[in-house]
């Protein structure tokens, strides 16, 4: 019934052969799951990148509504009006990320002389649709930033994995290296007190 | 106290595992007392009751399971709070779900004075969040964006799936031992052989400690997934500060609920109860680790 090892080598060679088997899929294994963990990320990454953009589109896509509402009760203040107007022309024309986030800061800063000069017409002020356009852009400011904490989140997760062991092996294997973070402004960096 | 450190991703993973754990873990609960409670009451029908039983229990199980939003929401009597209503409750929520890279869930409101909010659901794609009228009409708009960040933050941990398994489990072995305990009332006059008597008293001890014990856990978890929960909504927001003043706002304000079952109380972002060693850490305790952030 049983079979019987004496101390030959077909014992001894089943183990290592089995231990080799064992080692070969763990390495394999480990090679797949790092692939795939770099896979994942960079999409969640690019994924993150796509809502920036969304929301930006978004906010550029309520300017022209605005404009319109503040000319029917302010249009003397050409100034301001103007400068809302090429701000959005900047943010819809500007390539990449970075540029487009700095069209909307300067968006940002023409939008708050608008606001601020709509104190003085209270016909303006108390306009429904004013006041639902300016909740809606002081709401897409906030997604604009928090899309851009949630990408920079996720570089971080990314980044983590490429510099600490074992993942920093499996990135020069493959090739990957860390990414940038989207720089954040002065104003925004005193809001940020903790970080995990 | 010890500081509060938490890894959010392991945390996720145990809830995770908890829950799939905790799922067994009721199934085999339920059948354990349907099996003293048989051979305590009816022997003869073993069986049967056992096969009625198994059926009863995973069909409680799976329906509560995929159910639970709709339930946790019914069972307050919240209503859908639509985008036209409540513009500002969905925009703080949109942009909450991008920071937290999260479906939006869907939104609900209950009618109360008092500040409060849950969430529930399965896992974030069915997931809900409802809060008080009380909280839209008496919170700053970010003390209100740092409540909802913290029931976002109970989505992100997949609390929502633990405490849903939680109550169910609460809930089945409440129904058990409410059904065995009354039909002692009508099982009195005949004669019973030493084994069913002794299954009986087994019986009644369960049926007597298991909702307890069953509490006393619910109690226990539901306390330390506020701390993380809270330290997950700063993680979004960035800012403890509005999260610090909406519970100092709530310690002031809120009245003990009235029309509320007990049965809901872990769900909420404050105990809407107010009494001592409940559902949830103390206030104190929420700001003075959040102050710690």
């Amino acid at each position: 019934m049983f079979y019987k090892y004496s101390l030959t080598s077909s014992f001894t060679m089943s183990v290592w052969l089995w231990i080799g088997i064992g080692a070969a899929v763990l390495v394999a294994g480990a090679f797949f799951s790092y692939y795939n963990r770099f896979a994942v990320l960079s999409n969640r990454i690019a994924n993150s990148l796509s809502q920036i953009n969304v929301q930006l589109k978004r906010r550029a896509d309520l300017i022209p509504n605005l404009i319109e509402t503040v000319k029917g009760f302010a249009k003397h203040e050409k100034e301001a009006i103007k400068e809302v107007t090429e701000a959005r022309k900047a943010l819809m024309g500007a390539k990449g990320t970075e540029d487009k986030l700095k069209a909307d800061n300067q968006l940002e800063g023409a939008l708050k002389t608008i606001f601020a000069i709509a104190e003085g017409y209270p016909d303006l002020k108390a306009n429904t649709n004013f006041l639902e356009l300016q909740r809606e852009l002081s709401s897409t400011e906030d997604k604009v930033a928090y899309a851009r904490q949630h990408y920079n989140d996720n570089v971080l997760i990314y980044n983590n994995l490429c510099t600490t062991l074992p993942g920093a092996w499996f990135a020069s294997i493959y090739g990957k290296k860390e990414k940038e973070y989207l720089q954040i402004t002065e104003a925004e960096k005193k809001n940020i007190k903790i970080k995990f | 106290m010890e500081p509060i450190k938490i890894n959010f991703r392991d945390q996720i993973a145990r809830n995770k595992t908890k829950s799939y754990f905790l799922m067994l873990l009721i199934f085999v609960t339920f059948i354990a007392l349907a099996y003293v409670i048989t051979l305590a009451t009816a022997p003869g029908y073993f069986f049967i009751i056992m096969i009625f039983g198994i059926i009863f229990s995973l069909s409680y199980l799976l329906l509560t399971y995929y159910n639970s939003d709709k339930i946790s929401i019914a069972s307050v009597g919240a209503k859908k709070a639509t985008r036209a209503n409540y513009p500002d409750y969905h925009r703080l929520v949109e942009g909450l779900a991008i920071a937290a890279g999260l479906p939006k869930p869907k939104l609900y409101i209950m009618h109360t004075p008092n500040i409060n909010a849950f969430a529930s659901g399965r896992d974030p794609n069915h997931a809900v969040i409802c809060v008080t009228d009380g909280a839209l009409d008496q919170l700053e708009r970010r003390e209100l964006e740092a409540v909802l960040s913290h029931e976002l933050g109970h989505i992100a941990n997949y609390d929502i799936k633990f405490m849903t398994l939680v109550t169910v489990m609460v809930g089945l072995i409440a129904i058990v031992s409410q059904i065995f305990l009354r039909s002692l009332w009508f099982s009195g006059g005949r004669e019973k052989s030493k084994e069913q008597i002794i299954f009986m008293v087994i019986g009644i001890v369960m049926a007597i400690l298991a909702p307890i014990a069953v509490y006393l856990i619910q109690m226990s978890i539901s306390r330390k997934r506020e701390f993380s929960a809270d330290a997950t909504a700063v993680k979004f927001t960035r800012n403890p500060e509005p999260l610090i003043k909406a519970l100092e706002k709530i310690g002031k304000i809120n009245q003990p609920e009235k029309k509320l079952s007990k049965a809901v109380a872990p769900m909420f972002f404050a105990n809407p109860f107010k009494n001592i060693g409940s559902t949830h850490p103390p206030i104190e305790k929420r700001i003075e680790a959040l102050k710690r952030m």
